[in-house]
């Protein structure tokens, strides 16, 4: 015990060091310029030029080099172009994801569709059993997966599909999100079928879990080991990837438009998220986190709201962006390869935004109390559907109606122009997304663009919090319950280098660490899709005939 | 030294290996209420979903165990044993307590990993033995890996 609270102590005291440093380098700059009423942070850049803040800059620069190699070779696997004819290709990662929602969603007879009356009911606490194995309410597993989900990928994610792939990109965005019901239903029955129960109630469970002992189930035990093994590798990468270091750099974005000083100095914003992120993971300082789980779901509905409004200030343009929408989605006149872009860009985000088909959400629904694994798989379908049918819709709508999509219309403000790379052929190559969404809702609704700093700071916080729960569990799987420091300390150095890396290179990491979950997590899916549709039918009909409601009445809340 | 009258410590951590320590431990003491059975918890993280909506204490945690425990124990005949659930490092938190109690000694099973398992798992057993001040049974598991 004395040795915990020496350790406890220890790292306590290496905080409190990085702080007062960080408060020391403020003073100093402070005291070099008194007199001057600008704000602190000018202070530091008026001070710094040429000075330590600018060497460290100079210093993380080649990170982003070697982070492109490792990138490019880790692509040429998960995201290995597959052949659609006429020369064309689709991603293999994008392909598996999509062909999985696809069968899934007949194989389990358009469960997104029929099952969604009971997910809310089930969500709503109707059959909630507090006796039942397991830690949290239907509805708490429900929020902790959408904490994990609802990010940076719904605001910055969105506005990259559609800046790159065009309005016809929320069309395939809002089939994807309908298609991935069904896997995440899948995905979180099997999570809850296979989770373990520890002596102290404690649930551990996810797709490493089905994985391994499900397909020793079916007689395929190596398989499932390979399989468990190469999910939580990869969960863990994901979890230092899209859960993080893209959280980190795109939310930075959105902030760097309020606040000069992250956009010259990136890595101060990573320092103080490593900081503010190490409190509550290292520090144990628990009413953090669970206030920004508060926190989160109010500000959705501010964002939700504010585009709502949009939408409404421009309801005169709404034929004109859905028919924009409904061409672009179905347009074959740029060819066969130009429609499989949109249909790429629109699948890719929606899947990276609601991570169906993944794995990753089947961590936090396998903590659900209930005694019928199929009834946290209702749950767990309304997850892409709010994070992705709702949400990114609506980032998806304004970007259309109001016209930051269009790059190539020479009346577009060089502000929203700024957000985009072009090629030399004068298509865009990239695009800094959360500026995107910035700037496009704070021409609409004026000062728009610091309420969405402070959402998506902590949405970013949220999510990164939920993640690191999500690799956390895959390390204990991998090395055992006590060795979560080691996890913890890499955990916040990519927090650090999502500040530090470029926009780019973070988004193809996370992309291709959460499409490379999917290759096991899939391919268990299909294995173990028989097992879900038995117990789905079982269910059904004891639902239907009532007995599950008597249950319920007899058993109590 | 002869082993009567002894106050034994035995950790559990509730897999198979544990009730071949508890067998051994109660024909050591002799009666149930001089074996102490301990369970050590990792300490309660901050960032589950159960843990942040306020569900999962160290409390819930540790009822849960006693009753695993009692289920346990009343198996073996032996629900007089002592049971009690400690959190933080395991080698540590045992050898600690047996010295507290001032046990005689602790009967700890072995997993018997081997390699890498074991360079990456550590052995409790390896640090009970390192730090107790009592004696010390390791229980050799006989499919050792």
């Amino acid at each position: 015990m004395s040795q915990l609270i020496r350790a406890h102590r220890c790292r306590g005291a290496a905080l409190v060091a990085v702080l007062a440093m960080l408060a020391r380098v403020d003073f100093a700059a402070a005291q070099q310029v008194s007199g001057n009423r600008a704000g602190l942070v000018t202070v530091i850049a008026q001070t710094d030029s040429g000075g330590l803040f600018d060497r460290i800059n100079e210093a993380l620069k080649p990170v982003d080099g070697i982070f492109g190699k490792v990138n490019d070779y880790v692509e040429s696997v998960v995201f290995f172009p597959i052949p659609m004819g006429s020369g064309q290709s689709v991603p293999a990662g994008v392909l598996w994801l999509v062909a999985a929602a696809v069968f899934l969603t007949f194989r389990m007879g358009f469960i997104n569709l029929r099952g969604f009356a009971h997910a809310v009911r089930v969500t709503a606490g109707r059959y909630d059993v507090a006796s039942a194995a397991g830690e949290v309410t239907h509805f708490q597993a429900l929020t902790a997966a959408l904490s994990a989900t609802v990010g940076l990928g719904n605001i910055a994610g969105v506005a990259v599909a559609v800046g790159i792939g065009g309005p016809g990109a929320t069309f395939w965005m809002i089939v994807a999100g309908f298609l991935g019901m069904s896997s995440k239903f899948t995905e979180c029955t099997l999570g809850q079928m296979y989770r373990k129960v520890r002596p102290d109630g404690r649930i551990m469970g996810g797709a490493m879990y089905y994985l391994t002992d499900g397909l020793r189930d079916i007689g395929l035990g190596p398989l499932g080991r390979v399989l468990g093994i190469l999910f939580a590798v990869l969960c863990v990468g994901g979890s230092f990837a899209g859960g993080n270091a893209f959280q980190v750099n795109q939310s930075m974005e959105a902030v760097g438009q309020t606040l000069g000083f992250v956009r010259e100095y990136p890595w101060i914003y990573g320092l103080a998220m490593s900081v503010l992120t190490g409190i509550v993971i290292i520090g144990g300082i628990r009413r953090i986190a669970s206030t920004a789980e508060r926190i989160v779901p109010l500000m959705c509905g501010i964002y939700v709201l504010a585009c709502f409004v949009i939408l409404l200030k421009n309801w005169a343009r709404i034929p004109d962006a859905a028919s924009a929408i409904l061409d672009g989605a179905f347009s074959f006149e740029a060819g066969w390869g130009a429609f499989l872009g949109v249909l790429v860009q629109g699948f890719k985000r929606a899947a990276f935004s609601n991570e169906a088909g993944v794995g990753s959400a089947a961590i936090a629904h396998s903590a659900a109390r209930t005694s019928y694994p199929v009834r946290e798989g209702f749950v767990s379908l309304l997850e892409p559907f709010v994070d992705t049918v709702v949400v990114c819709t609506m980032t998806a709508l304004v970007i259309v109606i109001t016209g930051a999509w269009d790059y190539r219309n020479p009346e577009m403000s060089a502000e929203l122009k700024a957000a985009y790379t072009l090629k030399p052929d004068g298509s865009a190559a990239s695009v800094q997304g959360a500026i995107l969404t910035s700037v496009a809702m704070d021409q609409q609704v004026p000062y728009f663009r610091y309420v969405l700093a402070i959402a998506t700071a902590l949405f970013a916080y949220s999510t990164m919090i939920s993640w690191s729960y999500y690799g956390e569990r895959c390390w204990a799987f991998l090395f055992g319950d006590r060795h979560s420091m080691s996890y913890k300390v890499i955990f916040l150095a990519f927090t650090f280098l999502g500040s530090v890396i470029s926009a780019p290179q973070v988004m193809n990491f996370g992309d291709l660490m959460i499409f490379g979950m999917a290759i096991p997590n899939v391919l268990g899916l299909f294995l173990l899709s028989g097992k879900v549709r038995l117990a789905l039918t079982d269910y059904l009909s004891r639902l239907h005939s009532g007995e599950l409601d008597r249950e319920v009445a007899q058993q109590g809340p | 030294m002869a082993f009567t009258d002894v106050t034994v410590v035995v950790p559990i951590d509730f897999s198979s290996e544990s009730d071949f320590a508890i067998r051994s431990g109660l024909s050591i003491a002799g009666d149930p209420r001089r074996m102490h059975l301990v369970h050590v918890l990792v300490p309660l993280d901050t960032i589950s979903p159960g843990v942040l909506f306020g569900e999962v204490t160290n409390q819930t945690r540790t009822d849960a165990v006693k009753k695993n425990m009692a289920e346990l124990t009343r198996k073996h005949g032996a629900s007089e044993a002592v049971e009690v659930v400690l959190f933080g490092d395991p080698g540590m938190e045992i050898a600690d307590y047996a010295r507290n109690i001032k046990a005689d000694l602790i009967v700890i099973p072995s997993h018997g990993y081997h390699g890498l398992k074991r360079f990456v798992l550590g052995s409790v057993a390896e640090r009970v033995i390192r730090h107790a001040e009592c004696s010390v049974l390791v229980l050799r598991r006989k499919d050792a890996e």
